[in-house]
Order: C-alpha cells, then sequence, then structure tokens
C-alpha cells in the first residue's frame, strides 16, 4: 500500500511549469485550483475548464480526444475531483484513447473548500488504480526535476497515460462569486470559440 | 393510448437517419435489443461509460471537437447524473439528445400516473430542469429522433426522448 504520508511533494507551479513548457496545440482541460493557475501559465484558444461540474474533467476531455484523435488532449484533474467520479477510469481504459493524457494533481485534499482531508488520503494512488482499471501507461512524481526529465517519453508513447503529480496543498482558499445577472456561464462562453477553432483544421 | 413496441431495426434506422455518429451509453435493460444492434453496427461509434454523469460529459467533448453523438441512458440514470446536466448541458449549453428508457411503466398508463417513482417523476424533473422530453410510444413516432437535434441546437440545450416500453 502507498504511504502518502511519506511521499516526496513538488510546489503546484513547478508541476505546471513542467507541462507548461511542452504547450504547443493541445487541447487542455483543466480544473479545480490548478486550473486558474494553469491559465495563467499557458494562456491559449485550446483552454478549456470543468467549472461547476466537479469531477467531469477527464470524461470532457476523453469526447474531445475521441473526436479529435490526431490531436493531443490534456487534462488536468484533481484527486478530490477524480474521486467524486472515479468511474471515468473505467471508461477511459475502455475507450482506449491514444491521444489522452490525464494529469492528477495530488494534493490530498480538498483544497478550493478549505483543504479537508479526501477521504484515503493517507494511501490513495491514483497511479495503481489508472494502471487496475488499463490506462496504457501510468507514472508518479513527487520531484519536478524528475517528472521534466520523464515527461518527454511519457509524451511520445501511446496513451491513455495518467500521471499522478504529488503537490503540496497551496491553501488557495476558493469562494465563488455570484453569478452577474445575464451573464453566460464560463463553460458556455468557453467552448464555443474552441470548437471553431478544432472545424477548421 | 397504448404504448407499442419499437422494433430495434427501426428505433436504429432513425438513429441512423438523424446523422447520429457516436452513441454514449450506460446500458439500459430497456433497450437491450437495440443496443446489441448498435454495438454490431460498423458506422456507428458506442462509447460506453460507467455513469451516466460521465456520459453528458463525453457527449459535450465530442460536440466540441465535432462529431454529433446521441446519448443513451435509463431513468434511474437520469436521476443519477442531475448535476452534470445542470452543469454542462444548461449551463454549457451543449446541444445533447438524450434517449431514456422508462424500465417498468405500465405502457396502459400515462408515465405521469405510473405507481413507480422512477417513471413517474422523469418527466417532472426534466421540466423543472427546463429540458423539453418528447415519448416515443410506438414506432410512429421515430421522426422525434431527427426533430430532437434540430431542437436541441435551436435551444442550446438537451432534449429527452423517452422511449416509452421496451423495444423489440
Amino acid at each position: 500500500m502507498t504511504d502518502n504520508t511519506q511521499v516526496q511533494r513538488m510546489s503546484l507551479d513547478a508541476a505546471l511549469d513542467v507541462l507548461a513548457r511542452r504547450r504547443e496545440e493541445q487541447v487542455v482541460v483543466g480544473t479545480m485550483t490548478a486550473n486558474g493557475v494553469w491559465r495563467q501559465k499557458s494562456p491559449h484558444d485550446l483552454n478549456l475548464a470543468c467549472i461547476g461540474f466537479m469531477g467531469g474533467a477527464s470524461t470532457l476531455a476523453l469526447g474531445v480526444a475521441l473526436s479529435q484523435p490526431e490531436r493531443d488532449v490534456w487534462v488536468i484533474d484533481g484527486d478530490g475531483s477524480l474521486m467524486m467520479q472515479l468511474g471515468s477510469l473505467g471508461t477511459i481504459a475502455g475507450a482506449a484513447p491514444r491521444n489522452l493524457l490525464h494529469i492528477v494533481i495530488h494534493n490530498g485534499v480538498y483544497e478550493t473548500s478549505g483543504s479537508q482531508p479526501l477521504p484515503s488520503q493517507q494511501q490513495v494512488d491514483f497511479a495503481r488504480m489508472a494502471e487496475g482499471a488499463g490506462y496504457a501507461q501510468t507514472a508518479s512524481f513527487g520531484d519536478a526535476e524528475e517528472f521534466d526529465s520523464a515527461i518527454d517519453e511519457l509524451l511520445v508513447t501511446d496513451g491513455p497515460t495518467l500521471v499522478q503529480l504529488y503537490t503540496r496543498p497551496a491553501d488557495r482558499f476558493y469562494s465563488a462569486r455570484p453569478t452577474p445577472p445575464g451573464s453566460t456561464p464560463a463553460l458556455a462562453r468557453m467552448w464555443p470559440p474552441v470548437a471553431e477553432a478544432l472545424a477548421k483544421e | 393510448m397504448t404504448a407499442q413496441s419499437i422494433p430495434a431495426d427501426l428505433l436504429l434506422s432513425a438513429i441512423r437517419d438523424a446523422g447520429v455518429q457516436d452513441v454514449v451509453l450506460v446500458p439500459d435493460t430497456h433497450q437491450r435489443t437495440v443496443l446489441d444492434l448498435l454495438m454490431d453496427d460498423d458506422e456507428i461509434r458506442t462509447i460506453h461509460c460507467s455513469t451516466e454523469d460521465e456520459a453528458i460529459a463525453v457527449s459535450a467533448g465530442l460536440i466540441i471537437g465535432g462529431r454529433r453523438p446521441m446519448m443513451q441512458i435509463q431513468h434511474a440514470g437520469l436521476y443519477a447524473s442531475v448535476n452534470n446536466l445542470r452543469g454542462v448541458g444548461l449551463d454549457g449549453q451543449f446541444p445533447i439528445v438524450m434517449l431514456i428508457g422508462l424500465l417498468g411503466r405500465d405502457p396502459e398508463l400515462d408515465p405521469e400516473d405510473d405507481d413507480s417513482s422512477m417513471v413517474r417523476l422523469c418527466r417532472p424533473l426534466l421540466e423543472t430542469l427546463d429540458i423539453p422530453s418528447h415519448l416515443l410510444d410506438g414506432p410512429d413516432e421515430l421522426h422525434r429522433i431527427a426533430e430532437a437535434f434540430d431542437e436541441a441546437a435551436e435551444r442550446h440545450g438537451p432534449v429527452a426522448l423517452l422511449v416509452g416500453t421496451t423495444t423489440s
């Protein structure tokens, strides 16, 4: 059994920097705390976000990956998010998209609601779960330099790939703001331009 | 009016005529004869999900990527997927068409008069969510599948089709 109390952990910034340096024309679906950080590090018209349907990031990305088999699709998932729709590991493994990279930010807490512990915080291991579900490859990193050294090989190997990144909670408490009257929800604003960009190619 | 069983081959033809490229599904006992045909079909891809909320998100992703999916689930799955239906379907404004089996419905009754809460509450729930629903109570109503795609596109949101009795 994995002992998460003993693993090395990197900062979320360092983990996402490794990915941002490899960003080209991938569609990237972010969620929760990492989404805001990612959008600052890698602003792009092919960014999507899972906001308001926690747990749905990986299957939203799966749909894009299956519809665009020649384009790489990344999802930057959270551990609490994945726990909410854990069956998605089986769904993704069954659909077997070669172009899907599933990053799981493993900080062990529900950071946006105040860093309450995840169920099975001390032992849950998403890489082993994904391996058991049938992902083509899985890996775990707690050190940004090790992740940086290994990611290129992982990216050129057929997926679906799950990479579990052990990070330190950043203690970014999130408080939802009221939606301004008459405004269009974020996802409805976000996806049509992405669909349009994908349709052009 | 008594609901009539829809032959699986006719239902599949209507799905094909509506231009469906992917059927995103969680197996529905009620529509198992159609599922058997779909899984052997060379043109329409089936994508099997663990849960119905995943099916909603997968469908949305497929739409972003330019595909024309249709969901196929059971009424119990509709109840299980409400947050994704709201957050993806409604807030995301995705034109998702859902084929939902009313397993256990008394074909002699309107669904709202059924003793089974799973049958009885289905349309009121959809109405609460402001999602249009249409009964498929026989082969003569299969034209509603293609029409549902037009309606979903016009509304920028989900539309439900309720399969009234077990397919044959």
